[in-house]
């Protein structure tokens, strides 16, 4: 078991929290019929020059010719980018517009940074489970090589007052408080904006608290790779992905990778810890950290009889969903641990403990993300501090942990994340239900910037 | 005056000489150049002195003139734009509220006045700022009139010369039994002595030994917490704290101006630092807190520091206040720290 | 779509000067296009006297279909197509009159126009007069073909087995032989026998003969298996389009481009056939037709030949038609038709292509051998040889083999994938129910092999 640091401040209390009341007879099923996605590639790579849009429309695009959708006028078309560019204010239903489905498909953006796709999926979900709509997609996409750059704020400011300016001289005057330093380009950062902290920072400081080991990292980041190498020889993903520009397979894949060459790798985030009160070294490498990815996915969702009507095929059951937040600002707790406090909450409203699920897909944004979860749900003191739990929450066998790989040998386009691990989750659940005539179940957990995070469970028909 | 005038914090009365408005900024920003969000407080400060500059030997010991600026009715409803601006810069959210930080800004002028007088005794430049303590009892909003009074008060040894408190005070305009802000800044004018043989002398400060360029001090004498932030701040940050404080000393300006002084490169604004590690803290503060900080090391800039602002609470209680640390990212030497602590009513 | 040679030499100067030259100037060819005339004039029919009852309910049909038709020759028509019916002719001195009518129209046939034989095949038991005579045809169509002009083109009905000549299945060749949709088909005989018992005969004039119907098409990312897919969709299937996974991306857009569901396979799996049946009925509901387009080529001279070369041509050209065949007639698909993509190299041979050339020959030989055994099912197998088909495979041919490839038939140019794509679908009609075992050419009479 890990041992967790003793931070400065106080556990509050985290049993407070309302858990929502248990799944209702009267609210029918949201099914997952399927999925697809684009291969995901290293940013600046295969997809340099594709943009959000393109990318998302053509998941979109085999998603329609994998379940022949053409023409078809589906409830709503869920998705985002957590790096979007002011012209894409509707890039959903944009998407929608120059795919093959009806241009009667309604759409909308969302965003919840790398929780997107699954907070999509929540919401087609929720509204077919209530009977809005009775089929959906939900998505997401983003591109870290197209990605939007910006104006300095006082470019931004003086543009913005020159165009608000009703004569020359005073569009002259707004420009004219320019200075040399405002013509420089702002690229997107992924630093947490409060804390100035980057995610990789953030991830150190938490790896350091709960004593993850790089060894123990670069084990999970092994496993991922040889775990999505297997899936993809196997097959798995002829019906998940859809080749895009040429590319057919995910190209941050290292299949021959190995626990030495991991170990060659020197560290990238955590370096300034090495002089704090952490006692470990730095421990966190490009090898077990998710690289900047571009790429997109989708999901299709259906009302059971929308799905029959249809002849489409049902791989699982999207059951119920739990998105939680955490106070990281000051340290209280990790950037990434939202999930930890998702889930107890997610499997006492269902009825549910962790031995319930053949499946655990936990997105490896860090390698060190799966332990620190794993290892907080075994910590006691932890459980009860911080999760409001009598104990320890459970154990997890890792057998059954991204069994088919995850974000770490994927790659990890924020947004487009959440719907490779639905599609892949039910598809896993569908397979493990024939194989075994019982039900079968996933957890999914997705953690996100900002101290988010969504998961949600996912079980066989 | 009245019975009320100004003491100092011992209880010496002051006399008080009434100024018609805040130097530097109420001509200002009164007429609307806030919108600029850049003041020149500097520019109308008349005679600034010179580094270097040194009183006499046999002027005898140094004394603080008994004297306390004072401006009252300062409008401030023309200081939106103004305090737009600093909010920003400082990451404080945008408000009609005047963070501590900014009510320091406002009657900075008036305790830079105070040590321009011709019977101050002490440099104004070449001075460096030590420690800040703020006791700001609630807030206070654009459109309020104040009532702005400063003064030197305490001047005492240093092992490396004398230390001085230049108190300000913010008071609701037409009465009230106490100020709604009230400012400490303890400099340290290097190479003076009080005369009496104090100076210089080991113990003659209580204030820990932060005043030295941390820069220098051997790495590993202090060990930085896990970090909750990291403040990557640019080149220009000195300039942009100085536009909107009124602050211009030129150690804070352009690496030219501080290799004049002996800084490597411009340094940050110690109040740019602590109004930053105030912002973070954020709303746990409530309209009425006690904010201090010692500064340490100077941050040159651009540089990266890496702060932790943790809440300090005994296991069970609510958070008493905050304690915040910033430190040199790559060399773990201390810059900074200070506590936010709430202010019960 | 046209290549640039023909493009120029029909166009402006240069087809001015083209002419000067006496260069070859391949027609731009006539094709398919909804609502216009089947022909592009009056249809003669002619026949031996024998023939006459059969040239005569040829014609009334042909009536029937809205053309213009006329039994005698005149020289105030411009003929759209001749039709010589010989089904009766007995002795070789039979057909003379009816050939030289054919011959006195020649010269007034429109560009585009078409010639049309009707015999029947020399069966066993024949009298070798009426063997010659029926033979005959045969010698007579393949020359007939290679002297006509601008677009023009000669093929035959060779009807089997006791059909009669206004047979369902013979008026559909015959309307598809007439028809724009057989562009690129010239200088072939087909032979049409009667349909198998069961097998549902329907008009041959229908818009969409295959409405209602499913298909699959293998290979349907790219090049003619677009074309396919395009056709089959137009002609009214639900078509299920297969594609390795790599292809994915062409996949999704055929799919989408015809309303149909993409399907991402490897036809060498084991399991194909089960999981393509499994799709068309889970998804479609049912199962009508598969087309076996998916092929690939590494053409290497045999001395130089790998065996992964080899193999890999082998496994997708041949291997998997059978193993999927083999599944789907486990399965008892009722009806089932089946064109499988054959190949000019599978007749004539190509240098370099030995791997590809028996894999293609082996699809004639196991498309005569399959068809028995689907038509127990009410089904058929037939397999269309394109000759050159202007393709993206085609394009990365250097570009004098290219050239010679082109100009080297009686229509002097590539055929384009539609023409390929047509004939499938014709094959696939219920109309075409008589024409089994079969194997239609698609290459404007290329010089090679028969």
């Amino acid at each position: 078991m890990a041992t967790r640091k003793t931070t400065t401040g106080t556990p509050r209390g985290a049993s407070s929290g309302t858990t929502g009341s248990a799944r209702t007879a009267d609210v029918r099923d949201a099914v997952i019929v399927g999925g697809n996605r684009i291969p995901f590639s290293r940013a600046g790579k295969r997809y340099a020059d594709a943009s959000n849009q393109e990318m998302f429309t053509a998941a979109l695009e085999g998603l329609v010719a994998r379940f022949g959708l053409q023409g078809e006028r589906l409830g709503e078309v869920v998705g985002g980018a957590v790096l979007k560019h002011s012209r894409d204010f509707n890039l959903v239903r944009e998407a929608v517009l120059g795919s093959s489905l009806s241009a009667q498909t309604p759409a909308f953006d969302l965003q919840q940074a790398c929780a997107t796709g699954l907070e999509a999926t929540i919401n087609v979900a929720n509204k077919i489970r209530l009977g809005q709509i009775d089929s959906g997609v939900a998505g997401g996409t983003d591109t870290i090589s197209d990605a939007p750059v910006a104006v300095s704020e006082g470019l931004r400011r003086a543009l913005l007052a020159a165009s608000h300016a009703t004569t020359l001289q005073g569009r002259l005057k707004a420009l004219a408080r320019l200075r040399p330093v405002d013509l420089k380009p702002l690229t997107p950062a992924t630093d947490e904006p409060r804390t100035g902290l980057s995610m990789g920072e953030h991830q150190a400081i938490t790896t350091a608290r709960w004593g993850i080991t790089r060894d123990a990292q670069d084990e999970v980041a092994l496993a991922s790779h040889q775990n999505l190498a297997r899936a993809w020889d196997s097959g798995f993903f002829d019906d998940l992905v859809t080749p895009f520009r040429g590319l057919t397979r995910d190209d941050n894949l290292r299949p021959d990778t190995s626990l030495e060459k991991l170990a060659s790798l020197k560290p990238v985030f955590g370096k300034s810890l090495a002089s704090s009160e952490a006692t470990a070294g730095p421990t966190m490498t490009a090898g077990n950290s998710t690289p900047l990815t571009d790429g997109a996915s989708t999901v299709l969702l259906a009302s059971t009889e929308w799905a029959e009507a249809h002849d489409l095929p049902v791989l699982a059951r999207f059951v119920d969903a739990e998105t939680a937040a955490v106070d990281f600002v000051h340290g209280h707790e990790g950037l990434l641990m939202a999930p930890v406090h998702a889930v107890p909450r997610l499997l006492a409203r269902n009825g549910m403990t962790l031995a319930d699920f053949d499946f655990l897909e936990i997105h490896e944004a860090f390698a060190s993300t799966v332990l620190t979860t794993l290892a907080a749900w075994e910590d006691a003191d932890y459980c009860k501090n911080e999760l409001g739990l009598p104990g320890a929450f459970g154990s997890v066998d890792r057998a059954r942990v991204n069994v088919n790989g995850s974000s770490l040998a994927a790659g990890h386009p924020f947004a487009a994340t959440g719907g490779r691990i639905v599609a892949t989750a039910a598809k896993l659940v569908a397979q493990r239900a024939a194989e075994t005539g019982e039900t079968a179940r996933a957890l999914v957990s997705v953690c996100a910037a900002g101290g988010l995070g969504a998961t949600a469970i996912i079980e066989s028909v | 005056m009245t019975a009320t005038g100004p003491t100092t914090s011992a209880g010496d009365p002051l006399g008080v000489e009434t100024l018609p408005s805040l130097p530097g900024l109420g001509g200002l920003y009164a007429r609307g150049a806030a919108s600029s969000g850049r003041i020149a407080a500097g520019r109308a400060l008349p005679n600034l002195p010179v580094i270097g500059q040194a009183r006499e030997p046999d002027d005898g010991p140094p004394v603080l003139p008994g004297v306390a600026y004072r401006v009252t009715g300062v409008e401030t409803g023309g200081l939106a734009t103004h305090l737009r601006d600093y909010q920003r810069l400082l990451h404080e959210p945008v408000s009609d509220v005047m963070p501590a930080g900014y009510l320091h800004v406002l009657a900075f002028p008036l305790a830079t006045a105070v040590m321009v007088r011709g019977d101050f005794p002490l440099p104004l430049l070449g001075m460096v700022h030590l420690a800040n303590e703020v006791e700001h009892r609630g807030p206070v909003r654009v459109g309020d009139r104040l009532d702005v009074r400063a003064w030197a008060e305490n001047l005492r040894p240093h092992r490396r010369g004398v230390q001085v408190d230049l108190v300000a005070e913010v008071w609701p305009d037409g009465g009230a039994d106490r100020p709604v802000w009230r400012g400490i800044s303890t400099y340290l004018a290097r190479g003076f002595d009080l005369g009496d043989g104090a100076a210089g002398a080991a113990g003659a400060d209580d204030r820990p030994e932060r005043s030295e360029r941390s820069e220098r001090a051997p790495a590993g004498t202090w060990t930085p917490p896990l970090p909750t932030g990291r403040w990557a701040l640019g080149p220009g940050t000195g300039r942009a704290y100085g536009a909107v404080s009124g602050d211009r000393n030129p150690i804070h300006m352009s690496a030219l101006a501080a290799k004049a002084f002996g800084f490597p490169r411009a340094i940050a604004h110690g109040m740019y630092v602590a109004a930053r590690a105030l912002a973070d803290v954020g709303t746990a503060r409530g309209d009425a807190y006690r904010w201090t900080v010692e500064f340490g090391g100077p941050v040159l800039l651009p540089g990266t520091v890496d702060v932790a602002v943790t809440p300090v609470a005994e296991p069970g209680t609510p958070a008493a206040g905050f304690r915040y640390v910033g430190w040199n990212a790559r060399h773990g030497r201390l810059h900074f720290e200070g506590g936010v602590v709430p202010l019960g009513p | 779509m046209t290549d640039s040679y023909t493009r120029l030499v029909n166009t402006g100067l240069t087809k001015t000067l083209a002419t000067r030259l006496g260069l070859p100037r391949p027609a731009v060819l006539r094709r398919h296009r909804p609502g216009e005339p089947l022909t592009v004039g009056p249809v003669l029919v002619v026949s031996d006297a024998a023939s006459k009852t059969d040239a005569d309910a040829l014609a009334q049909t042909l009536l029937g279909w809205g053309t213009d038709v006329r039994r005698e020759p005149s020289d105030d028509a411009r003929w759209g197509a001749v039709v010589l019916v010989v089904t009766e002719a007995a002795r070789p001195t039979d057909v003379s009159d009816a050939v030289l009518a054919v011959g006195s129209v020649l010269r007034r046939l429109a560009p585009h126009g078409r010639v049309v034989t009707v015999s029947r095949a020399v069966a066993e038991g024949d009298s070798p007069e009426l063997a010659a005579t029926r033979a005959g045809v045969d010698g007579f169509l393949r020359s007939l073909a290679k002297e006509l002009r601008a677009g023009a083109t000669g093929n035959g009905i060779v009807l089997t087995g006791g059909a009669a000549a206004d047979s369902t299945s013979a008026l559909a060749t015959l309307r598809f032989f007439l028809s724009a949709r057989s562009a690129f088909v010239d200088g072939q005989l087909l032979p049409v026998g009667p349909a198998p018992a069961g097998a549902d005969e329907a008009p041959v004039d229908d818009d969409r003969p295959l409405a209602g119907r499913v298909a699959v098409v293998t290979g349907a990312a790219r090049g003619i298996g677009v074309a396919i897919a395009k056709t089959l969709a137009r002609d009214g299937a639900s078509v299920v389009c297969v594609d390795v996974p790599a292809a994915g991306e062409g996949l999704a857009r055929t799919a989408n481009a015809v309303g149909g569901t993409a399907l991402q396979l490897d036809v060498t799996a084991d399991d194909a056939g089960a999981r393509i049946l499994e799709h068309a009925r889970s998804r479609h509901g049912r199962l009508d037709l598969v087309v076996h387009n998916a092929g690939i080529l590494r053409d290497k001279l045999l001395a130089n030949m790998t065996p992964e070369q080899w193999d890999a041509v082998t496994a997708v050209n041949l291997a998997a038609q059978l193993r999927i065949n083999a599944q789907l007639l486990d399965a008892g698909v009722e009806g089932l038709r089946i064109v499988s993509l054959a190949s000019i190299a599978g007749i004539a041979g190509n240098r370099g292509q030995t791997n590809y050339g028996f894999s293609k020959a082996g699809v004639i030989g196991h498309t005569r051998a399959t068809a028995p055994l689907v038509a127990r099912l009410g089904g058929t197998a037939n397999a269309v040889a394109p000759g050159f088909v202007e393709t993206e495979m085609t394009r990365r041919i250097p570009a004098v083999t290219r050239e010679m490839g082109r100009r080297a038939s009686s229509l002097q140019q590539g055929g384009l994938p539609v023409d390929v794509a047509e004939a499938v679908a014709f094959l696939a009609s219920p109309a075409a129910a008589g024409v089994n075992g079969e194997v239609l050419r698609v290459c404007g009479q290329s010089w090679l092999g028969r």
